[in-house]
């Protein structure tokens, strides 16, 4: 018979500490049979190439003839055999320091990585403290410019509501939007929502509706949305075929998003593979880069990792979290864009959640979240991101007392009041034109106001999701949008959804982390290259943007005594 | 005096699933270790009682239920679209041994959905009961209200490391290129005294 606890006298010291948010959070011991472990796991191969007659016939201790798909993909479009033979003899902490070298510039450590087999990544990264990668990262990023992504999405899919959070994030800054769906069918209306909602305050926002594949990749070809993110990879091949997928199919998908001018990246993140009981003992990390080679290998343009969704498995294993920051460096080091993680809860002490958040904002990425969550953990349908929009003020003083760029401005109560106002109203108008459920004006006037979907009046969600099918059904498109708003007098969103199509056409923002300003400018890796050097080099705040960060509402004026 | 009562549940598997052909016919797919390797979800619920949950559900909507294993996957969309090619109806449920649970048609994408219930450990009994009621309106091709969907966002910090070590087990009981069996379930109801 196990004693009851109570029998025991406790420690009040004791008490107090279970108590604390952090011991809700699940921890394990390292299980590295199973690939439960974050860095480096006994199964992990040693780094080794041979290459003969320009081929590479033995991979980290593997002979061609035993390579799984993803070997395969990797020796033959991702490693430089030009180059490897002589990147693979240098010693591993010798690539670590050049990493964290200012006299060592980026695009040398470019041509260093590109004969750098997986393994080998591996080591290298394995001999970094987490100060070490993130100055290592503020060197690799591509973009000069740091940026931020949110998710907008609700409970209820209330596309009144949505379209007006969308609007709302939009007023704060955020580059890039995705959105998701509590029921599939709602997915054409959360698309519409969050271009009419981004483009009401400003032109150049991408916006993208994350789904099952398939009819993720037919909402951009109808451009309703302007970007896609969900397009999964995986580090084994029994988790990838679990999936109906191969390296190659994955890489057919990622062609047909390029061939219709759209931006995508894949997504892949440590501890999928244990999650899906498909690790083979591997670490996580390892299985992670050759996820992220898989991606240099296809082509695209960048990646979301960061764990992602699987956030609470590296996060119960020791160096979990760096092992998350290894791999967001690991991406960049591949000259690919990195939307680094920060979107999904993996903690209940705000103390630990900021700690890893910091790991991503201090250095800054293209997205140091992918995304922050516009809206209430609550209607979050990604399950909750690592801050939300009570976070908001927070996230704010913390770049205002660092003097760091995390993308995202102050605003005022009222400035947001109008601007939820006016998508609410654009989505009303829309409705109609299209000959969609009716959005009444106590919808328009709840949504104004709203904190979440609990403030939203019930929709006839029967009726909502027959024209929400009917948009794929009729083929509905961008352009339809755009002319019907324009039909209503409603201008000036109209452009800026049809500037969005423009840019289909253009193929700018195809580019290396692209992301578009709001002159319709495309700023990408291409003309706004990362060019950090060390101090007084790289992305460094303009004075304009600096009063902005340092002028938050709460802050008072000396003068007011 | 007080009395608890406790669902033994009889799983035995039986001769290879085939296609069925009651156009009211409701297919629950369950995962490899479901009921057998796994006895509990994530939330130390008893496999027996979410399977009597769903099977009612189906029932008081005059839906036929059929239970069947699969062996091949511990993937949940595969399950359930598995479920839904083997169903006369056309719709099929497929569960997972952690409680995850899934509604799919069978001329969907496998990684589509009618509904999915992804946060095991806040789907409760009733839910398990709306889930097998929603399953039949369907199949009798009703246009149907989805169960609300709950979230808690905080689910994964708790959870996300045991479900994995949960979906590990039931993954070691995958049987590749062993077809997918029907299922004789049966259930008593015990009542016990306690003080």
């Amino acid at each position: 018979m196990k004693p009851s606890p109570t029998a025991v006298r406790r420690s009040k010291r004791f008490q107090v500490l279970e108590d604390r948010p952090v011991n809700k959070d699940g921890f394990v011991h390292e299980w590295p049979e199973q690939g439960f472990v974050a860095m480096s796991s006994p199964n992990d191969p040693s780094p080794s190439i041979e290459i003969q007659d320009g081929r590479i016939v033995e991979l980290d201790g593997k002979l061609r003839k035993d390579f799984d798909m993803l070997d395969q993909f990797i020796a033959d479009y991702t490693i430089d055999v030009a180059t490897a033979n002589e990147m693979m003899n240098t010693e591993s902490v010798d690539i670590a320091r050049k990493l964290v070298d200012i006299n060592v510039s980026r695009s040398e450590v470019l041509a260093i990585v590109k004969g750098l087999t997986p393994a080998k990544i591996v080591e290298v990264l394995n001999q970094l403290n987490v100060v070490e990668m993130m100055m290592a990262l503020q060197k690799m990023r591509a973009r000069k410019k740091p940026s931020n992504q949110c998710h907008v999405t609700n409970v209820r899919d209330n596309p009144v509501l949505m379209a007006a959070d969308a609007a709302e994030a939009a007023l704060r800054g955020f580059d890039e939007q995705e959105t998701t769906v509590g029921v599939v069918r709602y997915a054409p209306f959360n698309a519409l929502a969050l271009l009419v909602g981004s483009q009401t305050v400003r032109g150049g926002i991408l916006t993208q509706d994350a789904l099952e594949e398939a009819t993720e990749l037919r909402l951009a070809m109808l451009g309703l949305t302007t970007y896609a993110e969900t397009i999964s990879i995986y580090g084994t091949e029994s988790v990838f075929k679990d999936g109906d997928d191969t390296p190659w199919s994955k890489s057919f998908l990622a062609s047909a998003y390029a061939s219709r001018g759209s931006k995508m990246r894949f997504t892949s993140g440590t501890g999928s593979e244990v999650q899906m009981a498909g690790a083979e003992g591997k670490s996580m990390l390892y299985l992670e880069i050759r996820c992220i080679m898989m991606a240099k290998g296809a082509g695209v343009q960048g990646l979301q990792n960061g764990s992602i969704s699987c956030i609470g498995i590296p996060a119960a294993v020791p160096s979990g979290i760096r092992a998350v920051l290894a791999e967001n460096l690991a991406t960049t080091m591949f000259d690919l864009e990195v939307a680094s993680g920060n979107d999904q809860t993996f903690s209940h002490s705000e103390i630990r959640r900021s700690a890893k958040m910091l790991c991503q904002m201090l250095p800054g990425t293209d997205f140091v979240f992918s995304g922050y969550s516009a809206v209430p953990n609550s209607d979050n349908m990604f399950a909750g991101s690592n801050m939300d929009s009570s976070d908001l003020d927070d996230f704010l003083i913390i770049q205002r007392d660092m003097m760091v760029d995390g993308g995202l401005r102050p605003v005022e109560e009222s400035e947001v009041i109008e601007v939820r106002y006016q998508a609410a109203k654009t989505m009303q108008v829309l409705f109609d034109e299209l000959g969609f459920p009716a959005i009444t004006e106590e919808e328009i006037d709840a949504a104004t106001y709203a904190n979440s979907s609990d403030d939203m009046p019930k929709r006839n969600v029967m009726e909502d999701l027959k024209a929400a099918e009917s948009v794929l059904k009729e083929g509905i498109t961008g352009l339809d949008v755009a002319l019907a708003l324009a039909n209503r007098g409603y201008h000036q969103v109209a452009e800026r959804i049809f500037n969005m199509l423009k840019q289909r056409v253009a193929g700018d923002y195809l580019h290396t982390s692209a992301i578009i300003d709001e002159n319709n400018i495309v700023r990408s890796a291409v003309n706004n290259e990362n060019d950090y050097t060390g101090p007084g080099t790289g992305y460094r705040m303009s004075e304009e943007r600096w009063e902005e960060i340092k002028n938050i509402r709460q802050a008072i004026s000396p003068s007011e005594y | 005096m007080n009395y608890s009562y406790s669902i033994e549940m009889q799983m035995d598997d039986q001769s290879r699933a085939a296609k069925g052909s009651d156009p009211k016919e409701v297919v629950i797919a369950v995962s490899p270790a479901f009921g057998k390797a796994l006895s509990k979800t994530i939330v130390s619920v008893e496999h027996s009682e979410v399977l009597r949950e769903i099977i009612s559900g189906i029932e008081e909507q005059g839906g036929v239920t059929r239970v069947i294993r699969n062996f091949e996957t511990a993937d949940l969309a595969f399950i359930g679209h598995l479920a839904a090619k083997l169903s006369g109806s056309g719709i099929g449920i497929g569960i997972q041994s952690r409680g995850t649970t899934i509604i799919h048609q069978r001329d969907l994408d496998p990684l589509s959905n009618l509904e999915l219930f992804p946060q095991s450990p806040l789907i409760t009994l009733e839910t398990y009961r709306d889930i097998g009621r929603n399953a039949a309106l369907y199949a009798r091709g009703e246009n149907v209200d989805p169960v609300p969907v709950v979230n808690d966002q905080m689910a994964r910090p708790r959870y996300q490391a045991i479900a994995a070590i949960l979906h590990l087990k039931e993954a070691q009981e995958i049987v590749r290129g062993k077809p997918a069996v029907n299922v004789d379930y049966s259930f008593t109801i015990s009542e016990e005294e306690t003080v």
